[in-house]
């Protein structure tokens, strides 16, 4: 055992060398940068590295030949990375200095990775932010400045199985926190239904049903000054609203995973809130034609979620004019009403909801009508924490016999001692 | 009945109860592993089905087809079949050398030594991670084979574990080498490698299963899709922002088990009784 | 005393020996250490000095521009009621995990090694396939058993006339379905080790064992436990080692709840690194891996042979 002190000594000695040499920040908070240099006119040349996940991934090289007719010295390589470890590949590339010239980001990743610095701000001359829905573009606005393009969005509804709604006499869509709550109850005692709604009980990404009706109830996550809006009265009665499902028995607290569509398929779920994800999923079931969709309810507003992807160019990207010329060129109208012929991902940019394709599908404009009030959270570089939080709160409200004003007030103190990490 | 045919019916009694026992317990080691692999023929929707079932009621090959259609199998394949090839053979070279070492020779920093090998065995793994690619890219290796194999070509467990294995064989048989002239690297190649058959078949499987199954590190390693190994390749077409394609993932789960049974079946006639003892007088 | 030139040529001859036995010695290691060095022990001591620092995320394009904090980054981890909760639920499972896992390897390993069983392949491989087949199907089949309406184990219950309760969504009923769930998965590769350590024991001991007129039982007790302790001393050192960082399981089935009572320390420090509070998850790390040095040390203590 002895032989041990003298190397454990010398390691003990050259950790402590490390961590000293931490000189520690300059300057206060991180000074925020105004927008991009402009990009020169002219085509594209150079190679241009994009990182994009999933079927964004796989797919994006059908989109490449029309940016290449435009500009014949450019090539474009795609590497698609799997979702699954895409925000610590791309955290870890940051890190090294290896980045692309130009990745997919979802949207809640946005604040964090700018505050690293390694994101390039939007350039003014080539994108116009009104261009976009609202609620996508704030994604990519980190401390007043634009570090990227919103590319696909998604936004959430409420997904109703039109037969067990059609049973319990509820013919259109509930437009108040007071009709959608009877019109739960009556899909639960006259539609045949178990339940009448299935909310997230808490656990991962609840936040994403709850903010919503704070933003209906013209809650927000953060007031004017930046501090944290968690305990404020409207987030109060939010939560009470949401909670009320619950101890109603409107909607269950321990649904096993995996149970919801086939739950919903069968009329033993009225409703649940989902994106346009499900709409593939439900058709895979066979259910195609049998639900409907409806807005969200408004009580100040009527706001929903919005989601989806922006598109970074990153500072430590090797051909950066290219690179923007190729995010602008994929934020044109039509190129987006391409690609969501071949993906399904919804246009973040407006004038492309205008196309046919788009415009024909009446459940596809439902969620269009939604994007023009959706809200997504500050782009802080905690959010993520303070999201998880938030989580483990919420399922301390359903589960437990925790008061709404008692949740608010833990998530208060809770956010605001993680801070907004500036 | 003389006294020899009690202890034969005895013996078959333990026998029964015996194969009855430890097959019940089969039942219900492989149940998810014959659920998955039944269900990689089942269409989308019945996989999602609850309760689970177990034969497919369309028995169909369309997740093996859409598998193979849409990943570049070949190249993700040999890619995992190198990378874990190679940790595998550095492994049990360099493990069991540096283990016979510690276990059976004296020399000086050799305590030392063996205190930082057992130390770093505990560090919990995912601390090294950042900084282990911040050095990695910073010696230009990332997106290489290099940067694949070189950090996991030695492992602390196999060095803890040859030495393990090795300590106990005796010192005698080591010693009568010693005295009759033999280098050490004869001993080693002759004498103690033979001997070890068993934990060297168990190091190559628990090595190869690791390195084949690895999903983080390649995944952060490799830029350019060429490089990319099977758990990656497979995430990235099954697993989706919000969704997961289910029938592609479990088609891709029984890919890629197949090779890491194989390596196992191979390995696991060398846990035979016998070579270990025939050395000893 | 006066020097005799035999002494000299003695100690001349000793430190030849010495010198000897070192580079080879070191001949063998060294491919092993410096790849050792390069590969482990640097990130090691990377992350190590990251734990005494307040680094975030938002540093890593320059990470010698932190803070020096000394201890407080541990400081913070034990005043972290989550990091308690999860210390405690990581104990629950070491404490009961670790000797259920074991036992089971071992039984499985004793009953196919000894020679009774035909079929050794076959059992061998099932009960290795846990080991190897995706989580996520193992996922799926776990689910479904323990699911509180439908699922097997409740369904045998109701036979007998018990209700089962919802196990995976019971806060004290979720860690311990999780142990079970883990001792499953695991025992194969424990049995691999086992089978591979009871290989190496003599038959001839046995043969001397029988002859003295010892019974089956005295043969394990005597012959076999003995034998086994190196090999049972790494198998108690890994699986404490790997249940002390237990994770997957967590993720996969439950992802830490209900109510937190299945958040692991691993976990824990996964999440917080996802925050990007690298210091603060490095500290935690390190506090871990005491807890890890501390309980191996203990199993040496207990298992390790007098001529070590």
């Amino acid at each position: 055992m002895r032989g041990w002190t003298r190397p454990v000594a010398a390691l003990g000695l050259a950790t402590a060398l490390l961590a000293v040499a931490a000189c520690g920040r300059d300057g206060g908070d991180a000074q925020s940068e105004g927008p991009g240099t402009a990009v020169g006119a002219g085509p594209a040349t150079g190679e241009i590295n994009i990182w994009a996940m999933g079927a964004e991934g796989e797919k994006l090289s059908a989109l490449i030949d029309g940016f290449t007719k435009d500009n014949p010295d450019a090539t474009v390589k795609v590497t698609p990375i799997p979702w699954d470890g895409a925000h610590d590949k791309i955290a870890t590339a940051i890190a090294a200095g290896e980045t692309p010239d130009v990745a997919l980001i979802g949207t809640t990743w946005m604040g964090e990775f700018a505050r690293t610095g390694g994101l390039d701000p939007t350039p003014e001359n080539l994108i116009k932010p009104a261009d976009f829905y609202g609620g996508a573009w704030d994604t990519t606005v980190v401390d007043g400045t634009s570090y990227g393009v919103p590319w696909y969005v998604e936004t959430r509804l409420f997904y109703v199985n039109s037969d067990v709604a059609r049973k319990a006499g509820v013919d259109s869509p509930p437009s108040s926190w007071e009709d959608l709550k009877a019109a739960v109850k009556a899909m639960k005692e006259k539609g045949g239904a178990d339940w009448g709604v299935s909310l997230q009980p808490g656990k991962t990404g609840s936040w994403q049903s709850v903010m919503p009706f704070v933003w209906q109830n013209g809650g927000a996550v953060q007031k004017e000054d930046g501090s944290f809006a968690f305990d404020s009265p409207e987030t109060v009665a939010a939560l009470e609203y949401y909670k009320s499902f619950f101890t109603e028995k409107l909607s269950p607290a321990d649904l096993p995973q995996g149970a919801l569509e086939p739950d919903f398929v069968k009329g033993k779920i009225g409703a649940f809130i989902s994106g346009p994800w499900h709409i593939g999923i439900l058709k895979d079931q066979g259910f195609e034609g049998k639900y409907e969709v409806w807005p969200m309810p408004t009580k100040v507003t009527g706001t929903s979620f919005v989601g989806g992807g922006d598109l970074a160019v990153f500072k430590d990207a090797k051909n950066r004019e290219g690179a923007w010329k190729f995010v602008s060129y994929l934020s044109r109208p039509d190129v987006q009403a391409t690609w969501f012929q071949t993906v399904g991902d919804l246009p973040s940019v407006k004038s492309a909801w205008e196309d046919p394709a788009l415009k024909a599908d009446p459940m596809l404009a439902a969620f269009g009508t939604q994007l023009n009030d959706a809200k997504s959270p500050p782009t802080i570089a905690t959010w993520d924490q303070i999201a998880a939080g938030f989580d483990d709160l919420m399922e301390q409200l359903v589960k437990t016999d925790m008061t709404p004003a008692e949740m608010a007030t833990s998530a208060q103190e809770q956010a605001t001692s993680i801070g907004t990490g500036g | 009945m003389d006294a020899r045919d009690k202890p034969r019916s005895r013996d078959r009694v333990a026998k029964l109860v015996l194969h009855v026992v430890l097959g019940l317990g089969l039942l219900a080691m492989i149940g998810p592993f014959l659920w998955m692999l039944l269900s990689s023929f089942k269409s989308e929707q019945e996989i999602r089905e609850v309760p689970p079932t177990w034969w497919p009621r369309d028995f169909g090959f369309g997740n093996f087809a859409e598998l193979f259609d849409r990943l570049d199998f070949p190249t993700y394949f040999t890619n995992s079949v190198v990378v874990a090839a190679s940790v595998t053979a550095g492994n049990l070279v360099l493990c069991s050398a540096a283990g016979y070492a510690l276990a059976k020779m004296r020399f000086p920093g050799r305590r030392s030594l063996l205190g930082l090998v057992l130390g770093t065995v505990m560090v919990p793994g995912m601390v090294t991670f950042v900084p282990l690619f911040v050095l990695v890219s910073k010696m230009g290796l990332t997106n290489t084979f290099a940067g694949l194999v070189l950090p996991f070509l030695v492992g602390a467990f196999g060095v803890f574990f040859m030495r393990q294995f090795i300590l106990s064989i005796p010192d005698e048989l080591i010693e009568s080498a010693r005295i009759d002239g033999a280098g050490e690297v004869r001993i080693f190649v002759r004498i103690i490698l033979p001997l070890c058959r068993p934990a060297l078949a168990t190091l190559g499987i628990l090595t190869f299963l690791g390195s084949w199954n690895n999903f983080l590190w390649p995944l952060v390693v490799a830029t350019t899709e060429d490089k990319y190994t099977l758990p990656v390749a497979l995430a990235l077409y099954s697993v989706g922002q919000n969704e997961t394609d289910y029938g592609l993932l479990l088609a891709g789960s029984v890919v890629v088990v197949v090779p890491v049974l194989v390596v196992f079946i191979l390995l696991q006639r060398h846990f035979v009784r016998g070579i270990a003892t025939t050395g000893l007088k | 005393m006066t020097a005799r030139p035999q002494d000299a040529a003695l100690r001349r001859g000793r430190r030849a020996s010495r010198l000897r036995r070192a580079v080879t010695g070191w001949g063998f290691v060294s491919p092993f250490t410096l790849l050792f060095a390069v590969f482990m022990a640097g990130p090691v001591l990377i992350s190590l000095a990251m734990s005494f620092t307040d680094m975030r995320s938002a540093d890593v394009r320059d990470p010698l521009g932190v803070n020096f904090v000394g201890f407080d980054q541990y400081a913070k981890v034990f005043g972290d009621p989550l990091f308690v909760k999860a210390a405690g639920n990581t104990g629950m499972f070491v404490l009961i995990g670790v000797p259920l896992t074991m036992a089971a390897g071992l039984a499985v390993a004793l009953g196919l090694n000894s020679g009774l069983t035909k079929f050794k392949t076959l059992f061998r491989v099932g009960y290795y396939l846990p080991v190897v087949t995706s989580i996520v199907a193992v996922s799926v089949v776990w689910r479904f058993l323990l699911q509180p309406d439908t699922g097997l184990v409740n369904s045998l219950l109701g036979l007998v006339g018990v209700d089962g309760p919802n196990w995976l969504d019971d806060p004290g009923l979720s860690l311990p379905s999780l142990i079970v769930m883990a001792a499953w998965r695991n025992l194969g590769f424990q049995m691999v080790i086992f089978l591979a350590g009871l290989q190496a024991i003599p038959a001839n001991l046995y043969e001397a064992a029988r002859l003295d007129g010892a019974s089956r039982w005295q043969q394990f007790r005597y012959v076999t436990l003995p034998m086994l302790r190196p090999t049972m001393l790494f198998v108690a050192v890994i699986t404490t080692i790997s249940y002390l960082q237990f994770f997957e399981e967590s993720y996969v089935m439950t992802q830490g709840g209900p109510l937190n009572s299945t958040l692991s320390v691993s976990f824990h420090v996964f999440k917080q690194f996802g925050f990007g509070n690298y210091g603060y998850a490095s500290a935690m790390s390190y506090i871990l891996f005491v807890a890890i040095v501390a309980l191996s040390l203990l199993w040496f203590r207990l298992l390790k042979r007098k001529d070590q």
